[in-house]
């Protein structure tokens, strides 16, 4: 039988489950099949022997690590004899071997509900179990945290499990899996960690298994207001976007030391947080404010008013009232290649910024926009490139890797926005995260927008589009640690790497800021041609 | 307040309101949660205790170097006051607890330059959202939010 029998049945384990939670539909399989996802590991184990085998493995370790090393020196000095596939088998062989007293204590009448969990899924680190053998007389009190835990880890792997799936496309098992994932889900603390982002996760998977896999689902497009809503709450609970912001400014106010016309191009306005912050520090430079030319790209908006416009009238409201003269022009584009060099009216006599917060990688879909772009933006010969991306590779051609790299990423980020305690700030960030997991799992082809790539790539491919990378200084450095300090979990981080800053969740680096000046290219003239 | 009228006043009786020069230095050199309840006493104290320039003293007293040019920028966006209710305390206040830890008094530090950069932009994007607010373009209900992380309780 192949390690995925059509047969197969959801979490229920072998027995009569008493958990209420459990809503799978299908019938259990006949208690002596072999648990089907160890199976797919490579090892074969009965359903209703899970249980057993699993405190004997305990047993075992126990015995190991109290024993003497000259008892045990035989046993591990030696070949195995055994095969290890047949677990039950080989580790009461084991245990004969170390002439230990092989009758394990009774189990514990135990809630048969923890008979599928005991499970060891391969190349996961089974963390926090620590159950020694003496705690088995307390076995069934001995709690909620290794239970939690341990269906935590079984909802990670039958997430990949189920990604490998419908990788393969067989969405048969895709779904039989799923139902165990909604299963699991109700099990598992929903309002954070693991259980949150799982449950985005599996509705996420159930689209691309329900719609088309192959061609990907396209996302229903919001409003621009409601964009706006979602990415002004995502501002407000979490410090990514703060941070990409305060770093870009002071980036592009060093940039723009001693000029008296600059002129900063942003390729994406929404509501124009980032810049007044940069007009106040430019009204307090030493020397004056220069004249300020703010160019703003941004989707048309589809409910009638025009928003660029409106932004750009607050933002020239809050220049007026600093002493900065400032002019603005919007430039409306639903697609960054849409733009054209011309609609931005940039001046030879001016300094330029160009300023891309999480855009650039809107742009790798098929074709090649991303290098048209790039060399226009080169062409306009921009005093900084300012780049901020997700510090993740969201962007490989196998699904799977794609899934796994972005669970982990939104798992950390979704603990570090559980500091957050902000309501409504909260729900909408999480909401906001919730369309970006859904377009890296579910869209495909041109519908699929978030094509993260780590900072490593994106240096390559800046490189040689003809940038030079600029370092951020000192002080992007420690003004970014210190509006880290300001936010009230200890967890967030910030790095510097190779003239870079990142900003990570406990030594994860979630998102990644770096600064480019455009190397001028060779003129015709001088070359010869 | 005692107000000793001049026929039965000894003659070295004095009156603070009288000497509002003195007052104003006294002033000068409080903390914030005093200036603010100095400002509750009467009418005559909350009008010279909201006065702008005291509190332009009480945030940056202890910034050097003094900061120049700042004056009007700040007075546009809002004035001293707000600024050091909005920003400046719950800065010194987070920054405090993160560095020591253990004092339970405001610490009298000197403010680096970083600092006072950091807590002017603050003001200047809660400012800006209030604007934002005022042309109904955020959602309506919640007040100029993007300082709301500094008055969330510290998770320590």
């Amino acid at each position: 039988m192949g390690p995925y029998d059509s047969s197969i049945s959801p979490a229920a384990g072998s027995s009569n489950s008493s958990s209420s939670a459990c809503s799978s539909s299908t019938k259990p399989p006949p208690p002596d099949q072999m648990d089907h996802l160890l199976a797919g590991a490579g090892y074969k184990v009965r359903s209703n022997e899970l249980n057993q085998v699993a405190e004997r493995l305990q047993h075992l370790e126990t015995v190991m690590v109290k024993s003497l090393p000259v008892d045990i020196s035989e046993m591990v000095n030696d070949a195995v004899y055994y095969n290890p596939t047949d677990l039950a088998s080989w580790v009461d062989s084991l245990l004969t071997e170390l002439n230990t007293n092989v009758t394990v204590p009774e189990p514990v009448p135990v809630n048969t509900d923890l008979s599928d969990l005991h499970e060891f899924p391969s190349g996961m680190n089974v963390y926090g179990s620590n159950h020694a053998p003496e705690m088995h007389g307390e076995f069934s009190q001995q709690a909620v945290t290794p239970l939690e835990e341990d269906v935590s880890i079984r909802l990670v792997h039958v997430l990949m499990t189920c990604a490998e799936a419908v990788q393969r496309g067989d969405l048969s098992l895709a779904s039989l899996l799923i139902d165990d994932l909604q299963a699991l889900l109700g099990r598992v603390n929903s309002g954070c960690g693991i259980g949150k982002v799982g449950s985005f996760f599996v509705d996420a998977l159930s689209q691309r298994v329900v719609n088309s896999p192959e061609n990907g689902v396209v996302q229903v497009e919001l409003t621009a207001y409601e964009n706006e809503i979602l990415y002004h709450h995502y501002y407000e609970a979490c410090p990514y976007l703060k941070f990409a912001h305060f770093t870009a400014n002071q980036a592009i106010l060093e940039a723009f030391d001693g000029q008296d016309c600059v002129h900063v191009i942003d390729f994406n306005l929404m509501q124009g947080l980032q810049w007044p912050a940069l007009i106040q520090a430019l009204a307090l430079r030493p020397g004056g404010p220069p004249l300020l030319r703010l160019t703003g790209i941004g989707p048309p908006s589809n409910d009638g008013r025009d928003s660029l416009r409106e932004i750009g009238l607050k933002l020239a409201e809050l220049a007026r009232s600093v002493n900065v003269r400032f002019a603005f022009r919007g430039v409306a584009a639903s697609r960054l290649d849409d733009v054209k060099p011309w609609m931005l009216q940039v001046s030879p006599k001016e300094a330029v910024a160009v300023n891309s917060i999480m855009q650039l990688h809107k742009l790798l879909g098929p074709g090649p926009p991303i290098d048209l772009v790039l060399d226009w933006i080169r062409d306009l010969n921009p005093r900084i490139l300012m780049v901020v991306e997700q510090e993740s590779n969201h962007n490989q051609p196998e699904f799977l890797d794609r899934f796994t790299e972005s669970l982990y990423y939104y798992s950390t980020m979704f603990d570090s926005l559980d500091a957050c305690t902000a309501q409504p700030e909260k729900s909408l960030a999480e909401l906001y995260i919730q369309r970006e997991i859904c377009n890296v799992v579910c869209c495909e082809g041109s519908a699929r927008v978030e094509r993260h790539e780590p900072l490593v790539r994106w240096r390559e491919r800046l490189t040689s589009a003809g940038f030079a990378p600029l370092h951020l200084g000192s002080n992007a450095f420690k003004q970014a640690r210190m509006l880290l300090t300001l936010f009230s979990a200890e967890g967030y981080s910030v790095e510097e790497n190779e003239g870079c800053l990142t900003l990570g969740w406990h030594s994860r680096p979630l998102i990644a800021a770096s600064a480019w000046q455009a190397i001028p290219k060779p003129s015709p003239a001088t070359m010869g041609r | 307040m005692v107000h000793i009228h001049d026929d039965d006043v000894q003659s070295d009786g004095f009156c603070i309101n009288d000497h509002l020069d003195l007052l104003i230095e006294v002033l000068k050199r409080l903390d914030g949660r005093s200036l603010g309840a100095a400002a509750c006493v009467c009418r005559q104290w909350c009008a010279i205790a909201r006065n702008d320039s005291l509190w332009e003293h009480l945030c940056f007293r202890h910034v050097s170097p003094q900061p120049v040019g700042v004056r009007p920028v700040v007075s546009a966006l809002g004035g001293y006051r707000r600024l050091y209710m909005v920003c400046v305390r719950p800065v010194l206040s987070r920054l405090k607890r993160r560095r020591i830890g253990s004092e339970s008094e405001v610490v009298r530090r000197v403010w680096s330059q970083h600092e006072v950069e950091l807590s002017l932009s603050l003001f200047c994007v809660e400012y800006y959202e209030r604007l934002l607010v005022g042309g109904g373009r955020v959602a309506g209900d919640s007040p100029a939010s993007s300082l709301k992380f500094l008055c969330m309780p510290v998770n320590v």
